[in-house]
Parts: structure tokens; sequence; C-alpha cells
């Protein structure tokens, strides 16, 4: 019995855990599909980009003797922000800004074309190979019976600890600031926002940079989570997170952060009490039930007619 | 000189270009076709520097037949889709040799091309038995096949690790499920327990669900079908989650990328591999040539590569010609001399015989015969 409800919360504690990394992620997908309605396909290379610059900076540290974690991690946290963002904005000057009032299509297949290229840029950079770099922070509390014993990292500790901060501060950021009120009124629409002075290509780029600050941070943890990377990991992060923004209704923030922790939990539940095999199979069953009884996704509001 | 005379001496002295090129010495390309990017490259390296060494060494000793070789990388990714797409480009660029594909995966769309086009295929390092199950004529291999290899592995689990709960997972891929497959049949048949038999998606960075489930299980020991990418983030998730068992995997999972992914956690991880080739005598002056130009002689596929190529072109010495139909034939009736050994071929294209060897490997990249 007891290993039954062991079995079960370490199940979920599993779910939470990568389900905190897609929320991560989705976030980037629908604050860009709030303001501009339309899907940055590249969003997945930049939690990519996140994962290596990570990656680059941690091994660089070691390298010159930085032997303090909290040191190493805090500089690749703000490596990994700064350039990923940096991409972030780069991404929207050069793919979308020349694109705006074009037809939906034609920004669509820009951003694929940013997602390829960014993928053989990297491959080029950084060659084709998976890199990893060793664990820096290990092990963590088990509970449990000698027939199953639970564990609970210390790294899956600081996956919640820091998504919740972010979830957190970007609340704030939205509900509270200046640059928040103006992302919500572009959301809301973006010729009356123009129309009443909100410079609203400053706010774009901003919903850019954060998404893309956000994907880096998840880059960063996922990176040390796992300690290996790929030029191609962003894809099926990508996927995924996108899955989760779709799931709790794109457009909607706190829709993002409940699409990511449910697709998260239903893999981890599937995997543990059916089969490994249909864990895709279920998430993605999930998510069509859900559209088709709920077009907008969970969170998600029906999109008005505008006259 | 009017514009139309111009143009008139303008394809003259193409016409004579091209003349030209037909009169020079003719050099008889060979397609190596593997993985050169993407994430199972490793084996791609193994098999282009085993090839371009057979290439080096034959040409040394004055080409075949008065032709010299010459080796055109092409690749492939290990996708079938890029694989399909790497044969049409074979074919069209008009070359009748082929040393690839290396995944099976990729080999075996990749052969249907080849067999109708007349091409010559040897594989150096796909061992699924579909690959030469076809009737197939142009189609042969240089390494022996899984089901050889999933009884090695699973004779070895039963008689010498003697797990009492066995997992086995596959990466849901021809090579990975197959051999998976002939080692659950294997080990089945010797009265081994085996609690788990599931499926992951190749590419997967998560298996914290699998890891708490083999530990459900009390599962003591893994057999993992497929490559090393997947294998070492198990290891390397399953020390950190405490889970206690032993893992084996075929010649996919052994090399030096997986300790560098799972690094302590790859000690001890068992694996079938071909012999050690290059620490057979016969193959010193070959191993010096290698280790001269900072070459690794060590990885699975390198000498099997070699023989690849070497067999084609002894069978393109035997037959005087470049005809792959009469070499085709010939090299199912030689005996060839090869750095892998005496080799011959039997009517389905495969080796007579080829032997896998279970190893032990460390986590600084290295590997001893496990006892």
């Amino acid at each position: 019995m007891l290993e039954a409800f062991l079995y079960f919360i370490q199940q979920t504690l599993n779910g939470l855990t990568i389900g905190s990394t897609y929320a991560l992620i989705a976030i980037g997908y629908t604050m860009v599909y709030g303001i501009i309605g339309m899907i940055n396909f590249a969003h997945g290379e930049i939690y990519m980009i996140g994962t290596y610059i990570s990656f680059v900076v941690i091994a660089g540290l070691t390298m010159l003797g930085v032997q303090y974690i909290p040191i190493i991690l805090l500089v690749a946290l703000l490596a990994a922000i700064l350039v990923s963002s940096s991409f972030g904005w780069a991404i929207e000057r050069t793919a979308y800004r020349p694109l705006r009032g074009a037809n939906r299509l034609i920004p669509l297949i820009s951003a694929i074309g940013m997602s390829i290229f960014l993928q053989n840029y990297v491959v080029l950079a950084q060659g084709a190979r998976d890199v990893a770099i060793p664990p820096i922070i290990t092990g963590g509390w088990t509970f449990g019976t000698s027939d199953f014993e639970m564990t609970l990292s210390y790294m899956q500790v600081m996956i919640f600890v820091v998504t919740f901060l972010c979830m957190f501060a970007l609340t704030q950021f939205i509900s509270k600031s200046r640059m928040g009120r103006a992302c919500r009124a572009v959301a809301e629409d973006l010729k009356m926002a123009n129309l009443l002075g909100i410079n609203t290509n400053r706010v774009i780029s901003a919903t850019f940079v954060i998404g893309a600050a956000l994907a880096a941070v998840a880059g960063l943890l996922l990176g040390l989570y796992y300690g290996v990377a790929n030029p191609h990991i962003g894809f099926i992060a990508g996927l995924k997170a996108f899955t989760a923004a779709v799931l709790g209704g794109i457009g909607s923030i706190p829709g993002a952060m409940l699409g990511g922790l449910i697709l998260g939990l239903t893999e981890a539940y599937t995997a543990g009490y059916f089969s490994t095999e249909y864990k895709d199979v279920v998430s993605f069953s999930l998510l069509v039930l859900i559209l088709l009884f709920k077009p907008t996704g969970l969170l998600g509001k029906p999109d008005v007619e505008k006259i | 000189m009017t514009k139309y005379n111009k143009l008139k001496s303008l394809g003259a002295s193409v016409l004579l270009m091209g003349a030209a090129a037909m009169t020079q010495a003719e050099t008889i390309k060979i397609a190596l076709a593997g993985p050169v990017t993407g994430a199972v490259a490793q084996y791609g390296d193994m098999q282009m520097i085993g090839a371009k060494m057979a290439i080096e060494k034959i040409n040394e000793a004055g080409g075949v037949n008065g032709n010299k070789l010459e080796g055109v990388v092409y690749d492939d990714a290990c996708d079938p889709k890029q694989a399909v797409a790497v044969a049409n480009k074979v074919v069209n660029d008009g070359i009748s040799f082929v040393v690839g594909h290396l995944c099976s995966s990729s080999t075996q769309p990749a052969s249907d091309i080849y067999e109708d086009e007349g091409i010559l295929m040897v594989t150096a390092a796909s061992t699924s038995p579909d690959i030469t199950e076809r009737g197939y004529q142009m189609v042969f291999r240089t390494i022996g096949l899984d089901s050889h290899q999933g009884p090695v592995a699973g004779n070895y689990i039963a008689d010498t690790v003697k797990p009492k709960n066995m997992a086995i997972i596959h990466d849901k891929q021809q090579y990975g499920e197959g051999i998976a497959s002939a080692v659950k049949k294997t080990v089945e048949a010797k009265g081994v327990n085996v609690v788990m038999y599931e499926g992951i998606t190749a590419g997967d960075k998560d298996f914290s669900s699998l890891i708490a489930k083999m530990s459900k299980a009390n599962v003591d020991f893994v057999y993992y079908g497929g490559y090393h990418p997947e294998l070492g983030l198990i290891l390397r998730q399953s020390a950190e989650k405490g889970l206690k068992a032993g893992f084996m995997g075929p010649e996919g999972v052994g090399n030096k990328d997986i300790s560098q992914i799972a690094g302590q956690a790859s000690e001890g991880l068992l694996v079938t591999l071909p012999p050690s080739f290059d620490a057979d005598p016969r193959n010193k002056d070959l191993v010096e040539s290698f280790k001269a130009k900072g070459q690794d002689p060590s990885g699975a596929f390198v000498l099997t590569s070699y023989s690849a190529v070497q067999v084609m072109a002894d069978a393109m010495k035997k037959t005087g010609g470049t005809d792959t139909d009469a070499i085709q034939k010939a090299m199912r009736e030689m005996t060839f001399d090869t750095p892998t050994g005496k080799i011959q071929f039997d009517a389905k294209g495969d080796l007579k015989e080829f032997d896998f060897v279970v190893y032990n490997w460390h986590a600084d990249g290295t590997k001893t015969v496990a006892k």
C-alpha cells in the first residue's frame, strides 16, 4: 500500500519536473501569439541556444578554476538569458518586423526558415554531436522502504523553485508594471493601442525578449538536469511546449503554465502505469479531446469577432 | 567574329574539354554512405576512416586493374528518408559501388534502390537480419547479424549474470527492437524472468518515469536495444535515482561518447561487439598506419569497413572489370583474406562466420573482454 502511494508520488514529482520546464518554454509561444497572433516556430531553437550557452559558460568557468557552484550557475544563467534574449530580439527584427502586416502565412514561413537556420548555425559552430557536462547538482532525499525507494533530487527541487519564481515574477510584471500594462493593451487591440500612443513595436520586441529569457532559464535547468545537449533538442522541446500552450489555451499565460503541468503529468503517469511507448499517443490524444470539446484550450478566451 | 561564331567555338571547346576528361586515366568511384552528422555520427566516422584507409592502401599498391579508387562521402544522418535521397543521388552521380549504409533502418530502404539499379552495396555495420532476407543479389555485409549477436548477449545474461528480474528496453527502431527481441527469445528460453519489455522514443531525454517503474519492479538487470545517446541518459539518470541494476547493450552503444554522457555510470556496462580486430597481430602494420594519421582503429566498424572496400576491389580484380553483376557472382564464390579474417559470403550475401564478443565497458571509454 505504502509502496503504491510512494510510487504515485514519485511519478507525480517526475511529471511536475518535466511539466514545469514545458511551461517555461510554452510561455514564449503563448505571449507572442497573444500579442501578434502568430506562432514563433524558432522559439524551440532559443531554448536550445540557452542550453548551449550555459554549457559553454559552465565548462569555461570550471576550466578557469571556479569551484563555487552557485557562482557558476548564476553566471551561466545570466549569460544564457542575455544571449538568448538577444537572439529573441534579433529574430523579431529580422524575421517578423519586416513582414508586419503581410499575409499570416508569410511570417510563419520565415519563422520556420529561422528555425532551420539557427539549428544549422549551431551544428556548424558547435558540431552535430551530443555534448555533455558532468552532473553538477547531485544528491537528494530518499524516502520509503526496501521495496520501493522514492527519490527527490536537489535538481528537481531547484527546477520547481526556479520555475515558480519565474512564473511569479512574470505575473507581477504583466499585472503591475507599465510595460506589462502596455503588453495587455496590445494583446487586446494592437491598432487601438497604437493610436493611444503605445509604442507597439517596443512592446512586441519586449515580448520576444521575455519569452526568450524564460526559454533560456528552461535551457539551463534542463541542461543541468539531463547533462546532454545537441543542436536538435529544440525541435522536440518546442513541439511539446507548443502542445502545452495550445492545451492551456494559446494566448493565455496561466493557460501555458497549466498546460505544461498537465502535459508533464500525463506523460509521467502514462509511462509509469501503462507503457513508455504510449506516452506521446496518450498526451496527444488528450490534446485532441480537449480541443474537440473546448476549441480555445482550457483557459483560452473565445476569439470575439471585432467589428 | 559574329556572335554565332563565338557561340560555336564555345560549344566546340566545351566538347573538347569533355573529350579530354574521357581520355584521362579512369577512377572507380565508391560511395561511402553513412551518418556524417547527427546523433550517431561517431559510427559514421569509424566507417569513413576504415574505408578511406582501404582505398588509400589499394591505390598505393597500384589500384584495381590499373585504375585508381576514389571514395565519395554521402551523409544520410542515420535518417531513413535521407538515406533514400542519398541512394538516388548515388544513382544520378553514376556510381556503381557503395560502402554503407550504417544504420539498419537506413540501409533497408536504400538497398531497394541499389538492387533495382544494379549498384553493388556492402554494409560494414548494419546488423538487422531483414536486410538480406529479401533475396537481393547486390546487397552484402561484412559484419554479423543481430540473430547471432542477440543469442551471444542472451546466453551471457542467462549463464553468467543470472538476473532475478530482468527488463528489456528498446528504441522501437529496426535495429534496436530487432536485437531486443532476439535477446528476449534467448533469455526466456533459458528461464530468465523478464518482467518488463518496453519501447522508448529515440531522442527522448527524460527517463525518470521509466526508471521509477523499473525500480518498483525490482529490476536488477537491464538490456537496452538501441544507440548510445538514449542509453547514456538512462545510465546517468539511473545512477542519480539510485536504481541498482546492471546494464547491457549491443554494439550500437559501444563508443566513447557513452562514457562522456554517462560518466562514472558507464563503468561496468556490458557490450557485445565484433572482436577487437585491431588487437590481432596480423593487423599490426595497418593499425600503425591509422595511428600515424591520428585515427583510432579500435572502433567497432573501422576494420569491417576496410574489409568492405577490399572485397569489392578483390572481386573487381578477379573479374577484370566493373560489371557489378559479374562482381556479385564472383563475391559469392571467392574467399577474401581481410583484416577481419578470412571471409566468405553465403547465397544471401551474409558472412558465413562472424563472432561477437562480450566486453566490459569502462568510464574512460576503454573496454576489456568480460569473463
